[in-house]
């Protein structure tokens, strides 16, 4: 019982962080607004985080820190796309290069690495998980007692988006924008406000999912290993959920299960299995995702409008 | 998440076609001020490291201008290769971000065929182009496998890569080449990487006392072939028709008769074949092994060179210089206390301002009605 409190435990904490990213996907993109950015703004947010954390020693000071530069590039890429009509994919792209260039400039810069930053206050001490210590003795939902805060964040906000963009008006406002902007604006929706509205608030949290990678279980960032195609794993979440919140959350699971599933075979491999080398055990996640691509969900169809720049007709 | 390459060519008039040329030059130039400013603002100096930057990269005359100069070729041969991967996919409408996998699909095969016992006795003549079609063959089955989903499942090809990605770096990585692995040389002590190649696959050299070998000279033909294949083929045509009516399900061109499925999946191969070639030149050219860790990001690089090169064969063999410059060069900079990574600011910055073309675009236009009117007033005053 313990072993599978603590493996939904783990999986939970490997999840969280993608599925925070891919929340910011799904928004952004129910807009109509690619977000390819994914990568850069957790990497952005994770090493902006820990330097919040490092200067004011408190690491919620950390993840408002990661949520601020989240803002700006959000906005960055919010002008680029919703302003100037400009390609998402290539401003996506921009940003993920410009991530890897100055992220590691400024790593130099503050704390004359370009490695490890130094181990700073983070939110997987002991004082600051989440103690809900009467639920630990239960089966499953042991697995909560003694959480990060970023996986209840997780939770809420997956909740609470789909509550945003299926049960108010602003939401199905995004929602239209995403799928024909021009009706949309002929019903008198403010399309660009939504949509600078949508890649802000995505923008935020991917920024929270990319914290979550250096704040979260870790106390520091790692240059090579953050955000690390994380991003881009969130990105395949997105499109494999189907652009929905819930949808983004099961597919996330089923990637961190498939994670934790490795871990576990690979440490209780005996005879035959613990011949198998490394690789395939480390492989299996990608393969089981591509597998239940091809067996489960069926063709993935997005917002109509997705990705298309809008231009108001003068 | 549907098709957004149209945008960098449409809206192409003859009349102003030198802006398509114009714009990434001047992507490039305001890059340059912006990376200044950046550097400037954390109290370096931007002169000093431009200067270490261009005298080390190949680009400028100067002492060591022939090694750096051959450093420069090389590893633009490899920028190029993964450049026109991603724009073949892009130009018929796919957005692949495979190149990555397929580039070390593409080496581990290079270093298998290249000292595989059977291969070893064969003259160069006929061992490395066996091997460069090998390569070629392999990479694009990797490429084939999202082609194959996307066309017969309808399977998203950006998850697909990704995928693919993680799978071909983990089994090599995990697998292929680690000490045990069925691709390790055996030695006694320590990590290995592969067993090194037969010099019968090793690239000639083409410039003496350099590392240059004929892998640029390979990658001229290449982008002078694919530029054939879009520009002077019906298969061409039908994959740009692909590309372009790809925000409408490319509808108009399964109306009109077009195997998409069919075409999709020969644009996934030849874009595997192509990056995995780029791969191949890493180990036939460079490390002459697959090494036990593998310095990777060639694949993402490539999708930066092709959106510089706006998608074009031609435009991607210049921005594919222009990165392999700045690469080359990057090592120098850190004289200056700025880390090698600084390049990719630059990059970053030419993608950013390439995004905000129709801002550049207008600005431009904005210049040259300026500059004609005062023509037109000068002119006048000439008259009267």
């Amino acid at each position: 019982m313990q072993l599978l409190n603590q493996s939904i435990a783990q999986m939970l904490d490997f999840a969280a962080p993608i599925l925070l990213a891919s929340l910011g996907g799904v928004i952004s993109e129910n807009a109509g607004v690619v977000n390819i950015a994914l990568e850069g703004i957790m990497r952005f947010a994770a090493f902006f985080g820990v330097w919040g954390s490092a200067v004011s020693k408190n690491s919620w000071v950390g993840l408002l820190w990661g949520i601020g530069i989240g803002i700006l590039v959000g906005a960055f890429h919010a002008y680029i796309t919703v302003k100037w009509a400009g390609d998402q994919i290539v401003s996506g792209i921009a940003i993920n290069v410009m991530s890897l260039g100055i992220i590691t400039y400024f790593l130099e810069l503050i704390f004359r690495t370009t490695g490890y930053s130094p181990s700073v206050q983070y939110f997987g001490s002991a004082t600051n998980r989440i103690n809900l210590s009467f639920l630990s003795k239960i089966p499953v939902l042991g697995a909560f007692s003694r959480l990060t805060i970023f996986v209840w964040f997780s939770l809420v906000f997956t909740w609470g988006l789909h509550f945003l963009l299926y049960h108010t008006v602003l939401g199905l406002r995004i929602r239209s924008v995403g799928e024909n902007p021009i009706a949309a604006e002929t019903l008198g929706v403010n399309v660009f406000k939504i949509k600078w509205f949508s890649v802000i608030i995505g923008a935020i949290f991917a920024a929270i999912g990319g914290v979550a990678l250096s704040l979260g279980t870790m106390a520091s960032f790692n240059n090579t290993g953050v955000a690390g195609g994380k991003g881009f794993i969130a990105l395949a979440a997105m499109i494999f959920g189907k652009w929905t919140p819930f949808g983004a959350m099961w597919a996330s699971f089923l990637f961190a299960s498939a994670q934790v599933l490795q871990f576990i075979l690979q440490a209780t491999a005996t005879g035959i299995a613990a011949q198998i080398p490394v690789g395939f055990y480390l492989a299996l996640p990608y393969i089981l995702t591509i597998g239940a691509l091809i067996g489960v969900v069926g063709k993935a169809i997005g917002p109509a409008a997705d990705g298309v720049p809008y231009k108001k007709e003068s | 998440m549907k098709e957004f390459f149209y945008r960098i060519f449409v809206g192409r008039r003859e009349k102003y076609w030198w802006m398509n040329l114009l714009v990434p030059l001047v992507s490039i130039f305001l890059a340059l001020i912006v990376g200044a400013i950046f550097i400037k603002s954390t109290g370096r100096s931007p002169i000093l490291a431009y200067k270490l930057l261009f005298n080390a990269s190949g680009l400028i005359p100067g002492p060591f201008w022939r090694s750096s100069f051959a450093e420069l070729l090389l590893s633009s041969s490899m920028f190029i290769a993964t450049g026109l991967s991603f724009a073949i996919a892009a130009k018929g409408g796919l957005f692949s971000i495979g190149a990555e996998g397929q580039f070390i699909v593409g080496a581990v095969a290079a270093a298998y065929f290249g000292y595989a016992k059977p291969f070893t006795g064969l003259s160069a003549i006929v061992h490395i182009p066996l091997i460069l079609i090998m390569v070629m063959f392999l990479g694009g089955l990797w490429g084939l496998i999202a082609g194959y989903l996307k066309a017969k499942r309808g399977i998203h090809e950006v998850i697909v890569t990704i995928m693919l990605n993680w799978i071909a770096f983990q089994l090599i990585e995990g697998w292929l080449v680690p000490t045990g692995g069925p691709m390790s040389a055996k030695v006694e002590t320590g990590v290995s990487g592969t067993p090194y190649i037969s010099p019968t696959a090793k690239l000639p050299i083409i410039l003496y006392n350099t590392r240059l070998n004929i892998s640029i000279l390979i990658m001229i033909v290449v982008v002078f072939l694919i530029w054939y294949l879009l520009y002077r083929t019906t298969f061409g045509y039908e994959i740009r028709a692909m590309g372009f009516t790809s925000i409408f399900n490319m509808e108009a061109p399964k109306v009109s008769g077009v195997n998409t499925s069919k075409r999709i999946m020969q644009i996934m191969f030849i874009s595997g074949a192509v990056a995995a070639l780029g791969g191949s030149f890493i180990v036939l050219g460079i490390l002459f092994q697959y090494p036990p860790v593998f310095e990777g990001g060639y694949g993402f690089d490539g999708i930066v060179v092709a959106l510089i090169g706006q998608n074009e064969p031609f435009g991607i063999f210049l921005s594919g210089i222009l990165v392999g410059a700045l690469r080359t060069g990057s090592t120098a900079v850190q004289i200056a206390r700025i880390p090698k990574t600084f390049p990719q600011i630059i990059e970053g910055l030419i993608v950013a301002f390439i995004a905000l073309q129709v801002l550049v675009r207008y600005l431009l236009f904005k210049l040259v009605k300026a500059k004609k009117r005062v023509k037109e007033v000068k002119s006048e005053g000439g008259i009267s």
